[in-house]
This record gives structure tokens, sequence and C-alpha cells, in this order.
């Protein structure tokens, strides 16, 4: 089988007589005992007679006679250009330049970082900005100044009428006096009424506010205690209770740092050119 | 042309004779039209690659090597300035390129002394090896025309394609193999009573 592999691929060359007389003498021989060879042998020589009907391609003599002379025609036209020139004409008018690929993909990633740094980090920061601002030029009470009119506006003023009423509340709580043992002097529920509107105003506040002022929402924060406490109490609670909540509200100096809230408001805003408020006064007179 | 008159004429062209290129010219322009002709099946491409092919020739004259042989060395810029032709063909649209479809390859002038019906056999036959031959790999076709129309040894067949001999053979007896069973699948040409 091994042999009639390799007697087969010479059998072509045989065909066409194109085997050395040793080459051919040993393949006579292998036919003379393989008949499939012999048999593919007798259908390739027969091919090649059969092909031989079919000539070479050609073309009519006209054809031929004028060949030279388009031929040296072409070469003449063709000469009146140097390659190179021809070349570079065509790289030229038909071809964008490589290193304009290049440039082009600079640009996009350029773009594409300024975008990036515009759109994801600037608002960012600007958000923060405005909201530290509003939230400090902005007063308890107050009417928001002309930057106020920026979407960070009413949170700031949401903030500062939290903070007002907050201070209300727990200036009415720490002022009240339980060796009365009358309870009412500090209406109860209407204050548990105000400590409920406050705890879902907290919330709603710390939503907005986010990250962008850190010390106030701790400040929020610490206040949702302070009125959670407040939002419970009964009206049969001990003095204990309401001590309890003194004592929360001073350790955690709660209204020092309302106070202190404000007056980084105030310091804006005189900063912003209106007159300074001082509302430390009011966190001695609590 | 045999190798020592191939072997003159290469002098000739490599003294810078004005005579040897039109020579060259005339004694190749039919092989080289027709090896142009088989691998893309269309006379303005064969027609466009003998030129380039000449011209190319004229240009690098002096890289001819005088030991070598110049047919083979023909041979290799046409196959390659065809195969170039056949790339670019494919990797452009269709609709912007005039037709590439196959055209018949032969002058088919009437000989005036068969008869008709002869003729007739004869035309059928071509058509259907023509057919035969269109179904073979661009490469395997290419070397069977090279050694069957061309007369090409399978060494110089090798040198043209810049191919090695052992792949040269088995092109060689693929192409063949594969025209055999063409052929044989072929229905036979009609007989007279057909034809009439």
């Amino acid at each position: 089988m091994t042999r009639c592999r390799y007697w087969e691929k010479r059998i072509p060359e045989a065909v066409y007589g194109d085997l050395g007389p040793e080459t051919r003498e040993k393949l006579e021989r292998h036919l003379a005992v393989c008949k499939s060879c012999a048999e593919l042998y007798g259908e390739m020589a027969a091919l090649v007679r059969k092909m031989d009907a079919r000539p070479a391609p050609d073309r009519p003599a006209e054809f031929w006679e004028s060949y030279w002379d388009r031929l040296e025609w072409r070469m003449a036209h063709e000469a009146e250009r140097p390659l190179g020139v021809r070349a570079r004409r065509r790289r030229g008018a038909f071809r964008i330049p490589r290193w304009a690929y290049g440039a082009a993909g600079a640009f996009v990633f350029l773009a594409l970082g300024i975008f990036i740094g515009r759109s994801l980090l600037r608002p960012r920061e600007d958000f923060s900005i405005a909201s530290r601002q509003t939230s400090s030029v902005t007063a308890p009470g107050e009417q928001h100044g002309a930057e106020a009119g920026s979407a960070a506006a009413p949170l700031a003023a949401q903030a500062s009428r939290y903070l007002k009423r907050s201070r209300t509340l727990l200036l009415a709580v720490i002022n009240a006096d339980p060796r009365d043992g009358d309870f009412s002097s500090m209406s109860l529920p209407l204050q548990k009424k105000t400590s409920n509107e406050l705890l879902r105003e907290a919330t709603v506040l710390k939503k907005g506010l986010g990250s962008s002022d850190r010390r106030l929402e701790r400040l929020v924060s610490d206040l949702e205690m302070i009125l959670l406490q407040i939002a419970n109490l009964k009206s049969d609670s001990g003095t204990s209770d309401v001590e309890i909540i003194k004592a929360g509200i001073e350790s955690k100096d709660i209204l020092f740092k309302i106070n202190l809230s404000e007056v980084r408001r105030s310091g804006t805003k005189s900063g912003a050119g209106q007159a300074p408020r001082s509302n430390v006064k009011t966190a001695a007179e609590a | 042309m045999s190798l020592k008159d191939e072997a003159r004429l290469a002098d000739r062209l490599i003294a810078g004779e004005p005579s040897a290129f039109r020579e060259l010219v005339e004694t190749y322009k039919r092989k080289v039209y027709g090896l142009a002709f088989e691998m893309t099946r269309n006379h303005a491409d064969a027609e466009d690659i003998s030129q380039v092919s000449f011209m190319k020739v004229h240009r690098s004259v002096g890289m001819i090597q005088p030991g070598r042989g110049l047919s083979t060395w023909l041979y290799r810029i046409v196959y390659n300035t065809a195969l170039d032709l056949i790339r670019k063909r494919r990797s452009q649209p269709r609709e912007a390129l005039p037709s590439n479809a196959p055209e018949q390859p032969f002058f088919d002038p009437p000989d005036p002394g068969a008869g008709p019906e002869k003729a007739a056999d004869d035309a059928c036959l071509r058509r259907r090896i023509d057919e035969a031959l269109s179904k073979v790999s661009e490469r395997e076709r290419t070397v069977f025309i090279l050694r069957h129309y061309h007369d090409l040894k399978v060494r110089e067949i090798a040198e043209s394609l810049g191919v090695s001999l052992g792949a040269v053979k088995s092109y060689l007896f693929r192409s063949m193999r594969r025209l055999q069973k063409e052929l044989a699948d072929f229905e036979p040409c009609l007989d007279k009573g057909d034809r009439e």
C-alpha cells in the first residue's frame, strides 16, 4: 500500500515522460504487479490525450499583431511619470495618511478624558460647594441669597428651618422644670407632634444632604436621637426620662453645634457683604 | 525555445540590446497571456497581466541571473502579478470592477478540413474540459497548465511558483485526479441524432 502511495504520485510524471530511465523501469515493474496503479496510469494517460483536444487559450491573429504596439504605447505612457511620483500622488489623493489615524485616536481619547472629568467629577464638587455655601450663607428664618436660586437652595432652607425648630424644641425641654411635677409647661402633646414632624424632616434632609455636608449630617443624626426620645415621652413619664433627654442634649452639645452652624452661616454671609449676625447670644440665653 | 537560446537571449537583455526585449515579448507573449488567462479566466485581465509582467521584466532586466532559466523567471513574474490581481479582485466589491465572469478561452476558428459534426464534437469536448479546469483549485490548475500546455518540467514549475518539488508533484497528481473525475461525471456529447 505504501509502495502504491509512492508510485501513484509519480504516475503523472511518467505519463508526461519526465521520469528517468531507472525510475521508469521500477515503475513499470510495479505496474506489472499492481492492478490499481496500472488502472490509474491508464486513466491518467487517457486524460492527457483528452486534454490535448483543448488547445491553449488564444486570440485572433490581429490581436497578436498589434500586441507589441499596445505594450510599447503603455510602456511609453507610464514612463512619462516616474513610479515614485505616481505612487505618492495616488497616496496623497486617495488615501488617508497613517498618522491621521493616530492623531484621530489621540483626539478621541483626549475628548473622552475631558468628558469623563467634567461629567463625573466636577458636578460632585460643584454640588458639594454649592450645598455648603448655601447652607452656610442662609441663616434660619432668613430669605436666601442671590445664589440660593440654585438647586441646593431649597435643601439649605429646609436645613435651616429644621435646625431652628429643633433648637426651639430643645430649649423648651431644657427649660422645663421637672421639680414642679407638671409637664404642662412643656405642652407635651405639641412637643411630641413637633418631634415627629422633625423626625420626618430629618429623614428627608439626610437623604438630600448625602455626603456633601458631613458635619450637618452628623448634627441631624444626633438630633434624631433626641427627637425620638422626646416623641416617645408619655404623660406619665417620670422626671428621670426628661433628665436623660437633657443629659443627652448636653453631652452631645447639640445646642452648641446648632449655634456653631448658624455662626458659620453668618460668617459666610458677612463675607458676602451682609451684616454679621451672632447667634451665640441665643445659645447663651438658652 | 531551447535552454541555450534562452541563455543567449538573457545575455542580450543584460547587455541592453534593444531588439532583445522585443524578441522576448514576441517569443513568450502567447504563453504569458495563456497562463494569465488560465488564472483569471478573463481576457481583459489576461492582457493587463501580460503587459504588466513584460513591463516588470523590462524594469528589472538587471536582476536576470545568467545561469537561471529565463522562462521560469518570467513565469514567476506572471504568476505573482496574476495573484496580486486576483487578491485585489477579492478584496474589492464586484460592482466596482468590470465584469470578471469566465470567458471563452478560445479564439475558435472553424477548421476548414473538418466537417461540421467533427467541429461540433471538438467544441463540445473543449467546453467540458474548460468547465472541468474551472473546478480545480487555482494552484493545482496552474501547475497542470504549466505542465500540460507550457511543457514545463516539474522542477521548472517548482522554480516558477516558488514551491517545493514535492508540492508540485502533489498538486499535479491532485489536479489530474480531479480533472479525471470531473470529465468522467460529464454527460457524453450529443450524438449525431441528438444534434439533428
